[in-house]
């Protein structure tokens, strides 16, 4: 076992351009990670060494597992946890929190516009093509009736810190976002991990998650059911996100259905229970758009029920997320989020968004292509981290094909400037380093929004990579927000 | 309210999980008397492999221990203890949400074990405290199905299941043995009938019962008829009678009885049977055998897969 540096006077590493959560660029250690960093240096490399695979042990008994399929037989893995919690003060995280709701109602109004009246594309603010082009517009959504107008009910967005340590918005995540298991199953590990410095470090809870989440899916069945029936939807064991869904289901108390267990009858959405049929109100659905009802969407998919949406557009069962949210976190239309923001709400954006190009406009393409070792471009209906180019750590080679492919189809193409993501201290074979770091808070909407006080981390935990996805080898961490009047340095 | 696709899982899980341990102690006793040599010993191994799968009369040691092997570890085998593990915790694993914490931890925890790369090295340092500690694992299983989730629906379908199985397990095990299908004349030596006591896990309530005095006769009466003890055929269709009399509703329609009329008829005719049944108990076992069959599909087609016509108005 490798020891851990132990220099109590100096920081565990310099940090490089890119902004550290715990270190400033003097290579002092900020004020809200003191605690912290006191445990990192009294616990030795072979406590520490304890405490990770303590850690990973309960994952993997809880079966907190995502499945990896190739090499003949399906395998369970864990997402890599790391042992040190990202620690956020009750500052920075009052303007991600007003920044975000104000975003999320410009957005929930933007989608009841372009599913009624389309006045936004009438004035001209967003291109009416963009929009009624998107794969992700759904015609069929075009004046149904939705609660409040909360289409996107439950959200989780992409924040990244710049290099001097602001927050930018890097993406909205609309559809189905998962994550949010991952948050609560964290924070059951950190508190067990560090339960010293949890204590009295006033970290605001996020255990309640599930219990707001049923409130805000309850807020949206119809007045006259005083006791709606709420499902959550899954794709079924075999779905990655599988775990979150038994998770969610498990802790609101509600069942945990799938396709195959519902039928859809004179409009009216039934499941099949052991005594009969039973109408379902609310369906917590973590389907995509395509797979929800093969007789409206996608004609070979079984993950859904037949006869679904109509029975959602007669209102007699309400779908959270409402089908269609996507066309407003397609990666073209985040160019004109700001703007968006302005159109409904008259008010500056309180969170910014990272400067985009959009490669349908000739000239913002051939700014992207000159700058192509620069820039990081993705495939507009593309998620996951599949299909984009970071510039920076691309060879000529591959540059060069990708130019090809942008030229090709540049409407399907946005470039951003690299971005180099704050840094976290992580555990790293027994060494404390820092490694890339996103954010990702989740939000409910329903007759209100809420803004849970917490969020998932996500790390990249190779050595300078800038890809956090964990399809592609990413890890996570706690998150704490601390509470207001947390103590005094 | 329950969903009728997780009362099929947890049904199911109750019966691989009796699966697996019915399957970890008839591999022990094959292992152990394929160890000893002797002539009854082998015997005694070959009964044992065929209450599990159709095998060779003529089967010789090695051959035994080698179908032993693959009856407890190749997943692959559909009918080895891994594999009924494995599909008890995918099954779990769909109604993750329906079963505690704790019981579903108890289950993974031991899915983990018998499928990591060590597994294969443990069993054989030690088949027997290999297939011993499964055992107990399962136990530990039940005692959280026990006392961790609500006595309702849910709970009644998983033991419904265990139950069942249960039944048809030891019926068979007591056709192989004493029923017309017994590949020799019936088995009267004392180890012999020690060795068929310590498949069904009933040697020490026997002998409380009846002493040492280990004959057929008695040894049929306490696995048949006995009220008492756990693994009795008839003590487990009580059960079953008792679960699917809770579940079905009050008031319900002839149709909905159907699973519970089938296993109070079975449970009547274990009652009331005739002591000199257990001189011949062919017909009764293959009876039982049949009878469990019908209970499981009119289960199935009471609670799980019904014609959604008759059901529209619930």
């Amino acid at each position: 076992m490798a020891a851990v540096r132990p220099a109590p006077a100096t920081p565990f590493y310099l940090p490089g351009r890119a902004y550290d959560d715990m270190f400033a660029a003097s290579g002092a250690v900020r004020a809200h990670y003191r605690q912290l960093r006191g445990r990192m240096t009294a616990l030795s490399a072979d406590e520490l060494a304890d405490r990770q695979r303590t850690l990973e042990q309960s994952f993997l008994l809880q079966g907190i597992t995502f499945t990896v399929y190739g090499a003949g037989e399906a395998t369970e893995r864990i997402i890599p946890t790391d042992l040190f919690p990202r620690i956020i003060p009750a500052g920075e995280w009052a303007q991600i929190e007003r920044g975000l709701t104000q975003r999320l109602r410009a957005l929930n109004a933007f989608l009841a516009d372009v599913y009624g009246e389309q006045k936004i594309l009438t004035d001209g603010m967003v291109p009416r093509e963009l929009i009624l082009g998107a794969p992700s517009y759904r015609r069929e959504m075009q004046g149904v009736y939705v609660p409040y107008d909360a289409y996107v009910n439950v959200s989780g967005a992409d924040l990244i810190r710049g290099e001097d340590g602001g927050f930018f918005v890097l993406e909205d995540n609309l559809r189905v976002p998962s994550g949010v298991s991952y948050m609560l199953a964290n924070r059951d590990a950190a508190k067990r991990t560090f339960p010293e410095i949890f204590r009295s470090a006033r970290v605001r809870p996020v255990e309640r998650y599930p219990d707001l989440l049923l409130t805000a899916l309850k807020s949206l069945a119809p007045e006259w059911r005083p006791d709606p029936q709420i499902v959550v939807l899954t794709p079924g064991v075999f779905n990655s996100a599988y775990y979150e869904h038994a998770y969610l289901a498990r802790l609101m108390g509600v069942p945990l259905v799938e396709g195959r267990d519902l039928v859809v009858h004179d409009n009216m959405v039934h499941m099949r229970t052991t005594t009969g049929l039973r109408v379902v109100d609310v369906i917590y659905r973590r389907v995509d758009d395509d797979f929800i009802d093969p007789l409206t969407f996608r004609r070979d998919s079984i993950l859904g029920a037949a006869g679904l949406f109509n029975a959602y557009r007669a209102g007699n069962v309400v779908i959270a997320n409402a089908p269609g949210t996507g066309v407003a976190d397609d990666k073209a239309v985040y160019a004109y989020v700001p703007d968006i923001i302005h159109y409904y709400l008259g008010e500056d954006p309180i969170l910014p968004n990272v400067k985009t190009f959009l490669c349908r406009n000739p000239s913002e393409l051939s700014h992207v292509l000159a700058n192509l070792d620069k820039m990081v471009v993705k495939a507009v209906g593309a998620s996951g981290g599949y299909g984009m180019l970071v510039g920076p750590h691309a060879t000529i080679g591959e540059r060069k094909a990708f130019a090809e492919k942008l030229k090709s189809d540049p409407a399907n193409y946005i470039g951003q400037p690299t971005i180099h993501l704050s840094t976290a201290p992580c555990l790293v074979e027994g060494q404390i380093e820092p490694r890339h770091v996103d954010l990702r808070p989740f939000l409910l909407a329903g007759s209100k929004i809420t803004v849970v006080p917490g969020a998932l981390t996500r790390v990249a935990l190779q050595r300078g990579s800038l890809v956090v996805n964990s399809s592609q080898g990413g890890g996570s961490k706690d998150t704490w927000v601390l509470a207001a009047s947390g103590p005094k340095p | 309210m329950m969903l009728a696709r997780v009362a099929d899982s947890l049904y199911w899980i109750g019966r691989y999980i009796e699966r697996a341990e019915h399957h970890s102690r008839l591999c022990d006793v094959m292992l152990s008397a394929a160890l000893d040599q002797n002539d009854a010993a082998v015997s005694v191994a070959r009964r044992a492999a065929s209450a599990l799968v159709d095998i060779d009369a003529t089967l010789g040691p090695e051959a035994i221990m080698a179908a032993a092997q693959s009856l407890i570890l190749d997943r692959r085998n559909e009918r080895s203890v891994v594999a009924s593990l494995a599909r008890a915790r995918e099954n779990a694993r769909q109604v993750r949400d329906q079963i505690s914490t704790e019981t579903w931890e108890r289950l993974n925890l031991l899915y983990l074990r018998v499928v990591s790369p060590n597994a294969e090295r443990t069993f054989l340092r030690g088949p027997a405290a290999f297939l011993h500690s499964i055992i107990a694992d399962l136990h530990h299983f039940n005692g959280a199905v026990d006392a961790t989730m609500s006595h309702g629906q849910g709970w009644r379908f998983l033991l419904l299941g265990v139950h069942l199985e249960r039944a048809q397990l030891i019926a068979r095990l007591l056709n192989v043995c004493y029923g017309e299908q017994s590949m020799a004349a019936p088995l009267e030596d004392h180890m012999t009938q020690v060795a068929v006591l310590r498949m069904a896990c009933a040697l020490e309530p026997y002998l409380r019962v009846y002493t040492a005095e280990i004959d057929p006769r008695h040894l049929l009466q306490f696995l048949l008829f006995d009220e008492e003890f756990p693994r009795s055929v008839r003590f487990c269709v009580k059960r079953m009678e008792e679960h699917l009399t809770s579940l079905a509703q009050p008031g319900a329609t002839a149709d909905r009885n159907r699973p519970e009329r089938l296993a109070a008829r079975l449970s009547g005719r274990l009652e009331f049977a005739d002591m000199e049944e257990t001189l011949a108990p062919g017909a009764l076992l293959s009876g039982v055998a049949q009878e469990c069959s019908a209970i499981h599909h009119a289960v199935i087609e009471t609670f799980v897969s019904y014609p959604l016509e008759q059901r529209l108005q619930a």
